[in-house]
């Protein structure tokens, strides 16, 4: 691997190599500039570092507190937060879903949230490089949306979970489809075929999976990048002109610096404002890029309610990927008294987050909970990825606490919206009858949870209500881009990852065409 | 012995393709996980085997997963959950508050120790714990509903399903690298997984069973 | 990327055309014997014992059909744990289908053979019925016949190659029954115009399975275009060879179908490479001997190839012009 020197000015740095930074990283570095990656976690080899194994695999996660508070507090860790060079790419589900076209303009066209600056069929294109670059998985034909091409890959077999979700969604007369996964169904290069393991959220173990990992991060590395591990970046430094000079990180037990001509924060929708507000100075004394005051605010997760009953057939939902099946019916359905779309999916938790689902939805313990959990091998489930809508008071601050770098920690305060409930109730109410449709019994719902995070340093057209341009530029600092889902103005009903992604590789073309006009 | 799944061991898999070498590494030092506290003091250890007895009870017929030792492990080791509640401190402390506060309700409650109660008593307590009945200065302010939610239950139950022989009991696959799985549908079962014993098989049938594919 | 997979591709086949064609199996006659040269020059005068030759060369490549059949389907049905109990049958048919195969190949007798009839007969009904079968598993998934259910569901291809197997070996005891003298006819048209349409036929089928799963992986490796583009031009040939003048000697399509049948055994290569190329390799058999490429279903192409090779040899002994 290329390594600068601290006192060479790179092209870029990039802060987080996620589902956002390690698009970027791979462009930046085949365009030809000089590009150094920091991550605050480790840069895992799958193959040798992985176990089957749940408690140790939490490693992979940003598992360093952040301080939950408001009506509806988040659960952080593996919900939302990873922490390693491939970011949250390394423990996800690898469901990979465009959003719906008329989602890029959800105040014009559907009438709730905020437009995006960004053009659908532009983001047609980039998802589908997107696609293509992570061997996703999927349907010859897909039920919903405009037509795209097809899938790199075909997509998996369905286990038993996921064959109990078609059935009930077609007594439903809903369609339904496998989900387009980023795990190969064939070879691909040194990736084997998916063997259907079930630990994907705890890392995948043969490189089936298309993560960061293996994906856009050996790219990087190839075309000239470096990446640097148990990297925790603590600042942005700025100069006398305002602009940004470098980062200030933590690595190797000192603190260092990284001169660089740009800086990319990358670091997903809580360490990116917890960065930007961090780095403040006297110029910019409310961190930085926040002239309109909306750094930080605007955080969005999506909901992750989930209805579970049991079989008399044995389910065994712990082989192959958690979601091998999906309906997004209620996506592009408008018939609903509410705003925004859900999709639900099939479910495979393994043992330690099914006793998690099943004394926090049912208070069970004790001999109650040992003989509950005795039937797991006949239990189904149906989880929801649903849209929650953008409001300001639901932010990302920076408490007094401190933590093991000396960094003041984030603070993640949340409340739910009545739309964000009443949408909660549709899809559980819709997951329910499918699960009767099957005959399950011992029906029960999970009412609290949510998973991923978005926008909290929005993007827009107007400096006054947004924090970065559609190039992913920040209005305040021309050098100072943010480039992973913080930027989103809305989530959608769909799971963020591919959107994420398709997003850095149209930044990617952006800054090549604005530096070969010299504009950057 | 599992009820569910008699002739099940994952531990018996261990040289075969479902585990790999990182695998084997982890599930041993997670079987040898320190058995005397190193976090706890010895009255608040007493306290809290009480606590893992009534929150996940073992059955007499097999070597019972020490709860308490994972506990004392998580704090000790500083493994962290990425998030706190605000009202919560952080997790030795919040153990070592409600530990004392609930010796404090059992005195207060019936005049002795926590764990010198009977088992029904302490499953009461505990669930006016749940409810958020519990009170006292020892709490200092920690709600007692956050600390059984966010502590309690989490702390004992993953330390309990994180263990080999809660994955016997479950008939949970376990390890499963580089061999993954090859039957997936419903009622489909590849030879290495779990056999069930149904009610009206005996002990015989489910051998013939698992050496089949089923 | 794509330019480096046709150049490949193509540079493959060259060299596996080079290989069959300087790989002459011997059971292709391409020297007369000196008794049969006297008769053929002496005019239409018919050699008794060349129809009992095709009709061996047929029960071998019933046979080569029916080892196909049987490794494949035996591991098939364990991956589906046998959970109908009927799916034992085409472990025993295609057994049994061998077993009087082998028998077959070693009779030189110009007279049928009733429990060979019987057996191959069953066999080919067998195939029928686990077609209607898998037809039925595949309409019972949600999705019915969907890309999902085709690619994943039971084989809807795998029951026709028992077919195939049955009806060479019954055509093989319709061409040995031949009054010495005559043609061998079957049903009326020319033995060997028969055994060419089916062999078309059966080869065609072959290819849409092998295309089939070949499309579910993506086509990830180039060679996976082989079995979906040299043997429907061997198809073509032959079905072009029963159609027309039975007294050509079709250089052209011999190749092919001698190039097809290499290509069965070069598949069944490919797919142990397969197999290795999964996680764990071979040391994972478990999985993989059941999830990887199967490698006995390209010699299905084989045993194809040899009826059709046989059928070209029955139009050379017996043309009817």
């Amino acid at each position: 691997m290329r390594q600068f020197d601290e006192n060479d000015v790179v092209d870029f740095v990039v802060v987080g190599t996620g589902a956002g930074g390690g698009p970027l990283l791979a462009r930046l570095a085949e365009t030809g500039f000089s590009v150094v990656g920091f991550d605050a976690g480790p840069y895992f080899r799958p193959l040798e570092d992985f176990a089957s194994d749940e408690r140790e695999q939490e490693k992979l996660y940003w598992t360093d507190e952040r301080i939950v508070d408001g009506a509806n507090p988040l659960t952080m860790g593996g919900k939302n937060s990873g922490k390693a060079v491939g970011g949250s790419t390394v423990h996800f589900a690898m469901v990979s879903l465009r959003f719906r076209p008329e989602w890029f303009k959800s105040r014009s066209a559907l009438g709730y949230g905020a437009d995006w600056p960004l053009d659908w069929k532009e983001m047609w294109h980039y998802y589908g490089k997107a696609e293509k670059a992570l061997s996703i998985a999927g349907p010859v034909t897909y039920p919903w949306g405009p037509k795209r091409p097809r899938y790199p890959y075909r997509a998996h077999e369905l286990n038993g979970a996921a064959e109990l979700l078609a059935r009930g969604a077609e007594a439903m007369g809903l369609k339904w489809t496998a989900t387009p996964l980023a795990t190969v169904s064939a070879p691909h290069g040194q990736s084997p075929p998916c063997v259907y393991r079930g630990f994907c959220r705890f890392g995948c173990s043969t490189n089936a999976k298309q993560s960061q990992l293996v994906t856009f991060i050996p790219r990087a590395l190839r075309a000239g990048a470096e990446i640097r591990d148990l990297a925790m970046v603590g600042s942005i430094e700025t100069g006398p002109d305002g602009r940004a000079t470098g980062v200030r990180y933590h690595r190797e037990g000192r603190w260092r610096f990284q001169k660089a001509r740009n800086v990319v924060v990358a670091g997903y929708a809580v360490e990116t404002p917890r960065l930007l507000l961090a780095s403040a100075t006297d110029k910019y004394p409310d961190g930085l890029a926040n002239s309109s005051g909306l750094v930080g605010k605007n955080l969005m997760t999506q909901s992750n309610q989930a209805v579970f009953g049991t079989m008399s057939s044995e389910v065994r939902w712990y082989k192959g990927p958690p979601s091998l099946a999906i309906t997004e019916h209620w996506n592009y359905d408008d018939r609903k008294d509410f705003a925004g779309g859900y999709c639900w999916m099939a479910q495979g938790p393994l043992p330690v987050e099914w006793a998690t689902i099943q004394t926090s939805s049912r208070g069970l313990w004790g001999q109650a909970l040992r003989d509950a959990m005795e039937k797991y091998n006949h239990q189904v489930g149906l989880k929801m990825v649903g849209e929650m809508l953008p409001n300001e008071a639901n932010r990302v601050t920076l408490a007094d606490e401190r933590d093991q770098y000396g960094l003041r920690v984030a603070r993640v305060t949340y409340s739910w919206g009545e739309n964000d409930k009443a949408l909660i109730q549709h899809a559980l109410g819709q997951m329910q009858t499918s699960l009767e449709a099957v005959g399950a019994s011992d029906i029960f719902r999970q009412e609290d949870d949510t998973n991923h995070l978005a926008g909290t340093a929005r993007m827009g057209d107007d400096p006054t209500t947004s924090v970065v341009n559609s190039d992913c530029r920040t209005w305040d600092i021309p050098n100072l881009w943010v480039c992973d889902g913080s930027i989103f103005p809305t989530t959608g009903g769909v799971n963020p990852s591919l959107t994420i992604t398709s997003i850095a590789l149209r930044t990617a073309d952006r800054i090549r065409i604005l530096a070969a006009r010299g504009e950057l | 012995m599992s009820r569910l799944y008699p002739d099940y061991d994952v531990l018996s898999k261990r040289w075969t393709e479902s585990w790999n070498e990182t695998t084997r590494q982890v599930i041993d030092r997670r079987l040898g996980v320190p058995r005397e506290p190193r976090f706890f003091s010895s009255t608040e250890w007493r306290t809290l085997n009480a606590v893992c007895d009534r929150i996940m009870p073992q059955p007499k017929d097999r070597p019972p997963v020490p709860l308490a030792a994972y506990v004392d492990q998580k704090i000790t080791d500083r493994l962290l959950d990425g998030y706190r509640y605000a009202q919560l401190p952080p997790q030795g402390e919040a153990w070592q508050r409600g530990l004392a506060a609930l010796e404090q309700s059992a005195n207060d409650a019936h005049g002795c120790s926590f764990h010198d109660l009977p088992p029904e008593w302490q499953d009461m307590l505990l669930r006016r714990m749940q409810h958020g009945e519990l009170v006292g200065d020892a709490w200092g302010g920690m709600p007692c509903k956050l600390f059984f939610d966010h502590r309690v239950i989490p702390d004992i139950t993953h330390a309990y399903y994180a263990h080999p022989t809660s994955w016997n009991e479950i008939g949970f696959g376990g390890p499963a690298s580089p061999r993954g799985y090859v039957r997936m549908g419903l009622d489909r079962r590849d030879p290495w997984e779990a056999a069930e014993a149904r009610p009206e098989q005996d002990i015989q049938r489910t051998e013939r069973k698992k050496d089949r594919v089923g | 990327m794509s330019r480096d997979v046709n150049a490949v591709a193509l540079s493959g086949v060259a060299l596996l055309g080079l290989v069959a064609l300087a790989v002459k199996p011997k059971y292709v006659s391409g020297r007369a014997s000196p008794r049969r040269a006297r008769l053929l020059v002496s005019g239409r005068t018919i050699d008794p014992s060349a129809a009992v030759r095709s009709a061996r060369r047929m029960n071998r490549a019933a046979g080569v059909l029916a080892t196909a059949v049987l490794a494949d389907s035996a591991v098939e049905h364990y991956r589906g744990s046998f959970h109908n109990k009927a799916m034992v049958a085409p472990l025993v048919t295609a057994a049994l289908s061998l077993a009087v195969s082998a028998h077959g190949n070693a009779d030189k007798r110009p007279i049928r053979h009733r429990v060979r009839d019987g057996v191959y007969s069953t066999a080919a009904l067998t195939g029928l019925v686990g077609t209607c079968f898998h037809i039925f598993n595949i309409s019972k998934k949600p999705g019915g016949f969907s890309w999902q259910n085709l690619f994943y569901s039971a084989p809807i291809g795998a029951p026709a190659a028992l077919i195939l197997s049955g009806a060479v070996g019954f055509l093989a005891e319709r061409v040995r029954d031949t009054t010495p003298g005559r043609a061998p006819t079957i049903g009326g048209i020319s033995a060997g115009r028969a055994v060419a349409a089916a062999t078309s036929v059966g080869l065609l089928g072959t290819v849409a399975e092998a295309g089939l799963l070949h499309f579910r992986g993506a086509y990830h490796d180039p060679f996976m275009y082989l079995p979906v583009t040299i043997p429907p031009i061997a198809a073509a040939f032959i079905g072009n060879a029963a159609l027309g003048r039975t007294d050509r000697p079709r250089p052209m399509t011999r190749f092919l179908l001698r190039l097809t049948a290499f290509l069965g055994f070069a598949g069944a290569g490919f797919h142990v490479l397969g197999v290795a190329r999964n996680m764990g390799g071979w040391w994972n058999w478990s999985q993989n001997l059941l999830s990887g490429p199967p490698i006995p279903a390209p010699p299905s192409f084989t045993g194809m190839a040899l009826a059709g090779v046989a059928a070209l040899d029955l139009m050379k002994d017996h043309p009817d012009v």
